[in-house]
């Protein structure tokens, strides 16, 4: 496949023994502030890109197929590929750009451009989004999902796919239990209630090892509510009244057992088991939940948004983007590049490779992405509602990185979720938790 | 009378004296050999590339993380100098706190209950028992299997309210224990997991050195009418007490520094209640991106890690001397 650029001795000593234990015992030192291991990939001449296990390995190969099928036009250089795996990926990322071995082009964690921003190591997408508007690209976006990457300075990255979180039921447990599919936090709680009876939760979520749809249905439910972790102009604001009314609304709903006791602990293997297994209900949720699962029977399904007892409807989206490095051999061919690989973005939902919505509206109407019914859902109900950690306000920033995977988030998470709090002094904690690590 | 003449031969027979033996030390031979100035200037040039290997390999980062430590900036940019503002303000952190008595608990439970198992173990091992070879394979297992597939394998058997483990504590009428979920059980499980995977480390330690220890010691001991407690107590911990403080600072520094069986596990959670410095000093760099206060967190692990280590080594010279 081609892509045209639409731009140019055995005895016990001392000293050996304090050496030894001296180098174990440094162990962590080394661990925690040892330099990645940033591996090189391509020369100098090359548009090195470097892009995450987004889906499965498929997914990589298809990625891949398409960066290295890239023919620049005449001027503009080549690019590679290379998959960075999750682990620690953050250091890898920031070891290859502090010894000027990292990539010109790359996905990542969802801030990830903003915090690389804030350390002058990001090159503004301006041009590119320039280029998307005469090719039309730009008029193809869904509503409001370019906006969040407009900094004071220029575009920080362009999303590339949006990974949502939705609320989920099914439908047979809801059946059984005789009750409706909720339509606010209302008859949530009352739904809540009647499927503890046949032993299924209202509410299902998890918090464990490497679970972050916890920390996600914590925000979910204070966006849901018209609150959220940050005031329209970016500044903490954690203990407004709706963040306060969702907590003690989720808190509620633990006193009453419709949230699983045991949901703190929850990996998210224990949580797709607990939807495998008919234990789930209802609950905040990724993308593509029946095939996660295993149960593509079509009992597992999109909800509709709920609304909060002021009325609101809110979901909860991540902007995932590819950004731009000032480290390149070449701006103008990451910029070339850059276009050219949105401009191939189709085929990997045309390949039913993607686990996330696309950010165009032309993706969303193919075939292979609209014949199932939870995406179009998802489409027309939830993404124009959809809201980022940003919320209240808008445009993402640096902190954002530090909320979603800091310490305070998931420990406010847990501590609501083994409901043994207040909501007011489990944010209180929160704020305090924030306040003590982001950036002023 | 008895007792004393026990004694006397437990004594001797714990020095490796034989029967009408003097139990004097014989005089070590002089191991230094005189070196010429080349072959000294030859082991020199042989030597120096390790060196600076070494050095580079450990020097370099433990020097780059000293400056981390000192400066307020991220992995990519040092930032500004601050002293030891990030050691100040860690040690007055509850969080601090909470993960060094984690820590503590953890190491200890860690040391000295696998230490107990791993000894019971290659005591039980020595003995004549049918198949015994299969049983030091099988219990080799825990250690050999990489933690990531322990991990989920006791996250399956405990993780959920309807796990194999809740699931018979329920059919036995003893409720259903929530072994990850409640704070305290999942500090116990982490500590009942730590010394699951390390015993075998322990067991194997132990049936290396009680295979040095000479049968006829016991003999002896046996006919000066030594019990069998008197046998463990007195020749059986002490001659194998040299290979047993080793194992300990070893076992301690793999317990302080053990981030994938927490990590794995519990991930720190809940609230807390399993998270250790080392967890501790990780989320504080690449969850909170607060490199200065991470590494110093890191630091402090370190030279506790080294006082340590120090202390049990004089603990074994001054066993070798007795």
């Amino acid at each position: 496949m081609t892509i045209k650029s639409s731009v140019t001795s055995t005895a016990f000593s001392r000293r050996g023994f304090l050496g030894f234990a001296a180098a174990a015992a440094s162990a962590p030192l080394l661990a925690a502030c040892g330099g990645g291991s940033a591996s090189q990939s391509g020369g100098s001449g090359v548009i090195k890109f470097w892009d995450m296990p987004w889906a499965t390995p498929a997914y990589n190969d298809a990625a891949k197929k398409i960066a290295e099928g890239y023919a620049p036009a005449s001027g503009n250089l080549k690019a590679s590929y290379q998959t960075i795996q999750w682990n620690n990926f953050y250091q890898t990322f920031s070891s290859a750009i502090a010894s000027k071995t990292g990539p010109a082009v790359s996905t990542g964690g969802g801030f990830q451009a903003f915090q690389f921003e804030q350390q002058g190591q990001i090159a503004y997408a301006d041009k590119v989004v320039e280029e998307l508007k005469k090719n039309g690209q730009f008029d193809d976006f869904l509503p409001g999902v370019l906006e969040p990457f407009k900094s004071d300075k220029g575009y920080v990255a362009v999303p590339w796919q949006l990974d949502m979180r939705v609320f989920w039921y099914r439908k047979s447990l809801f059946e059984k239990a005789g009750v409706d599919v909720p339509t606010d936090w209302a008859s949530l709680l009352e739904a809540g209630k009647k499927l503890k009876t046949i032993g299924a939760f209202g509410f299902a979520t998890g918090s464990g090892a490497g679970n972050n749809i916890g920390n996600h249905s914590m925000i979910m439910m204070m966006v849901n509510n018209g609150g959220g972790v940050f005031t329209p102009s970016g500044e903490l604001d954690v203990m407004n009244d709706r963040n306060v009314e969702a907590i003690e609304f989720l808190l509620e709903m633990v006193s009453n057992g419709i949230i699983d006791p045991a949901a703190v602990s929850y990996t998210t293997d224990n949580l797709n088991a607990q939807w495998k297994d008919s234990k789930a209900a209802f609950g905040p949720y990724v993308l593509g939940v029946p095939a996660r699962v295993g149960d593509t029977s079509g009992d597992i399904v999109v909800a509709s948004p709920i609304a909060g007892p002021h009325g609101d409807k809110a979901g909860l989206v991540f902007p995932n983007n590819i950004m731009m490095y000032t480290n390149t051999p070449s701006q103008a061919s990451s910029e070339a590049f850059l276009v050219a690989y949105m401009g191939q973005l189709k085929q990997l939902w045309q390949q039913k490779l993607m686990n996330a919505l696309p950010v165009f509206k032309s993706i969303t109407e193919l075939p292979e992405f609209s014949s199932d019914p939870n995406n179009v859902k998802i489409v027309k109900e939830w993404q124009p509602i959809a809201k980022t950690f940003a919320a209240q306000g808008n445009s993402l920033n640096a902190n954002l990185a530090v909320l979603d995977g800091g310490q305070a988030l998931n420990q406010f998470t847990q501590t609501v979720l083994t409901g043994k709090t207040d909501a007011k002094s489990a944010l209180q904690a929160f704020q305090s938790g924030l306040q003590s690590v982001l950036k002023k | 009378m008895a007792l004393t003449t026990a004694q006397t031969g437990l004594s001797r027979a714990r020095r490796g004296v034989a029967p009408g033996g003097s139990g004097k030390p014989a005089k070590p031979a002089n191991r230094k050999s005189k070196l010429s100035s080349q072959t000294r200037k030859t082991f020199f040039w042989l030597l120096l590339p390790s060196v600076v290997l070494l050095v580079l390999i450990h020097g370099y980062p433990l020097a780059y993380a000293g400056v981390q430590a000192t400066h307020n900036g991220s992995l990519i940019d040092t930032g500004e100098f601050v002293g030891l503002e990030n050691f100040a303000n860690v040690l007055a952190s509850d969080a601090f706190w909470k993960a060094a008595r984690f820590t503590l608990l953890f190491t200890i439970v860690g040391v000295f209950g696998s230490w107990l198992m791993g000894l019971g173990l290659a005591l039980l091992l020595r003995t004549k028992i049918p198949a015994g070879g299969v049983f030091k394979v099988l219990l080799l297992l825990p250690w050999v299997v990489p933690i990531v597939v322990s991990s989920t394998a006791w996250n399956w058997l405990l993780g959920t309210p309807d796990s194999l483990i809740p699931s018979m504590f329920r059919n036995l009428g003893l409720g259903t224990p929530l072994f990850l979920a409640d704070p305290t059980l999942a500090a116990i499980t982490v500590m009942v997991f730590k010394v699951w995977i390390s015993f075998p480390f322990m067991m194997m330690m132990t049936s290396a050195a009680l295979a040095s220890v000479d049968t006829t010691v016991y003999e002896a001991a046996s006919m000066d009418g030594a019990s069998r407690w008197q046998q463990f107590s007195q020749i059986t911990l002490p001659l194998i007490a040299r290979s047993t403080y080793i194992s300990w600072i070893l076992m301690t520094i793999f317990c302080v520094n053990d981030f994938p069986t927490i990590y794995l596990l519990t991930g720190g959670g809940p609230v807390d209640a399993t998270t250790s410095l080392v967890v501790l000093a990780y989320r504080t760099v690449f969850q909170d991106f607060q490199t200065g206060p991470g590494v110093a967190i890191a630091f402090l692990m370190t030279i506790t890690l080294v006082v340590v280590s120090v202390i049990l080594y004089r603990q074994i010279r001054k066993s070798s001397v007795e």
